[in-house]
């Protein structure tokens, strides 16, 4: 009898806890994972909607007011339908702010009563008392909320419009009900002094853990890299802060950070796509959210037909000429929400 | 012997792929893995287990450290209990 059983990660979970594993053996850890060979997506990244009620200074998505387009109730659950029929475990929400999509519950509810793992990823500001306890009966996988300093000044100096009070009392509530808390956190110049301090706040409200890595050049983090990027010493002393908490809080709260940027993540992805999809509001799949590329419309196509495409884009020669140029000259990162169909 | 919470489970033409999602743990295994995770589903417990693929493997001697090694494995990246 041969029972072959052999451990794969993805690449933010390889990094997890014990950290500091080095490029190579993160290669080794993925590689035989390969992409091609799913039959569908194994996670699905869908930014519902572009409404939000903040103006973040290093928001990705540059997310603010609605798109003119984005899919209506029926595209909403048509996807929806896909996702259950293709077996997909895992979904993210994120938007703009997901819980200002008019139909979030009942997109969440149809996910979770299909048994799909479910994450949430929200600023926290419409979470109140009664809103946790809803979400709590939805099992998700967790909640993750943004809290981008230890103090109510310096998460709102970069969320701007933001209420700390608020994201920490969404904590709180959260964690009351029993929902797997996770505490997003994005260094920048403003807040990467307060790293230490922002684990030590997470683990005070008994989060379940702490997401960070390096910020990344995207949307409009990009347009204002100028004033937010940490200098190389900054994040020396970020990264051995981490170290340090992580020891620190080991078997008590995870601290995952994925050490490397956005350009060496995408060196990375043109050597071992992910078998995954990013959905935008307005139903156009993107390839990956560093590059413009957009490789289907769930408007027009099934989520099969989408991903039968997106194998073939990463091999396509003006993806990856883009992608060695951003690589080389990382101001282009800032087109990457210019979308272009491939 | 149950699976966790947030296991999910898929068959694809290279094999049976399980999917811890809380901590985005993947984990790949060939028919026979397969079949021992089906059992799993099932509520099988390890001796249960081992007369079921006896059945199929007959006269393989290291059946039960084969299917206990396994199990252990599933249970060391938590996707299955470890009561």
């Amino acid at each position: 009898m041969n029972i072959e059983a052999r451990t794969e990660r993805s690449i933010n979970s390889a990094i997890e806890d014990n950290g500091m594993e080095s490029a190579e053996e993160l290669k080794t850890t993925i590689a035989g994972m390969r992409f091609e060979d799913y039959k569908a997506p194994l996670f699905v990244a869908w930014q519902i909607n572009s409404e939000c009620n903040l103006g973040c200074l290093h928001c990705c998505e540059e997310a603010g007011h609605s798109m003119p387009d984005e899919m209506n109730k029926e595209e909403v659950f048509n996807f929806l339908q896909q996702i259950v029929d293709l077996n997909i475990p895992y979904v993210a929400f994120s938007g703009g702010e997901p819980l200002l999509h008019p139909h979030f519950f009942k997109m969440c509810e149809f996910l979770r009563r299909n048994n799909v793992s479910l994450k949430v990823e929200t600023n926290g500001e419409f979470i109140d008392e009664l809103t946790a306890e809803k979400l709590a009966k939805l099992k998700f996988r967790s909640v993750q909320i943004s809290l981008d300093g230890a103090t109510a000044k310096t998460h709102e100096k970069l969320r701007l419009k933001g209420d700390w009070e608020k994201a920490v009392a969404a904590c709180h509530y959260l964690i009351k009900n029993g929902i797997n808390t996770e505490i997003v956190f994005v260094p920048t110049k403003f807040n990467i002094h307060e790293t230490g301090a922002l684990i030590d706040f997470a683990y005070s409200l008994g989060a379940y853990g702490v997401y960070t890595g390096k910020i990344m050049r995207i949307g409009r983090a990009a347009k204002n890299w100028g004033i937010l990027s940490p200098s190389d010493a900054e994040y020396e002393n970020f990264f051995a802060v981490l170290k340090e908490k992580i020891d620190l809080y080991k078997g008590k709260m995870k601290v995952y950070y994925y050490p490397y940027d956005v350009v060496e993540e995408l060196k990375y992805r043109l050597e071992f796509p992910s078998a995954s999809v990013l959905v935008l509001p307005n139903g156009k799949v993107k390839l990956i959210g560093p590059l413009p590329f957009i490789c289907g419309d769930l408007k027009k196509q099934s989520l099969a037909e989408v991903w039968e495409v997106y194998k073939k884009s990463w091999r396509n020669p003006e993806v990856i000429e883009f992608a060695k140029k951003v690589i080389v000259d990382p101001k282009l990162l800032a087109k990457s929400n210019d979308w272009k169909q491939i | 012997m149950n699976f966790t919470e947030h296991v999910k489970i898929r068959r694809e033409k290279f094999g049976t792929v399980i999917f811890e999602t809380l901590s985005e743990k993947i984990f790949i295994t060939n028919e026979t893995g397969a079949r021992i995770l089906e059992l799993i589903g099932q509520g099988r417990d390890l001796p249960q287990m081992v007369d079921e693929l006896q059945k199929v493997y007959l006269g393989d001697q290291k059946i039960e450290k084969d299917i206990a090694d396994f199990v252990d494995c599933l249970k060391e990246n938590n996707f299955i209990s470890r009561k």
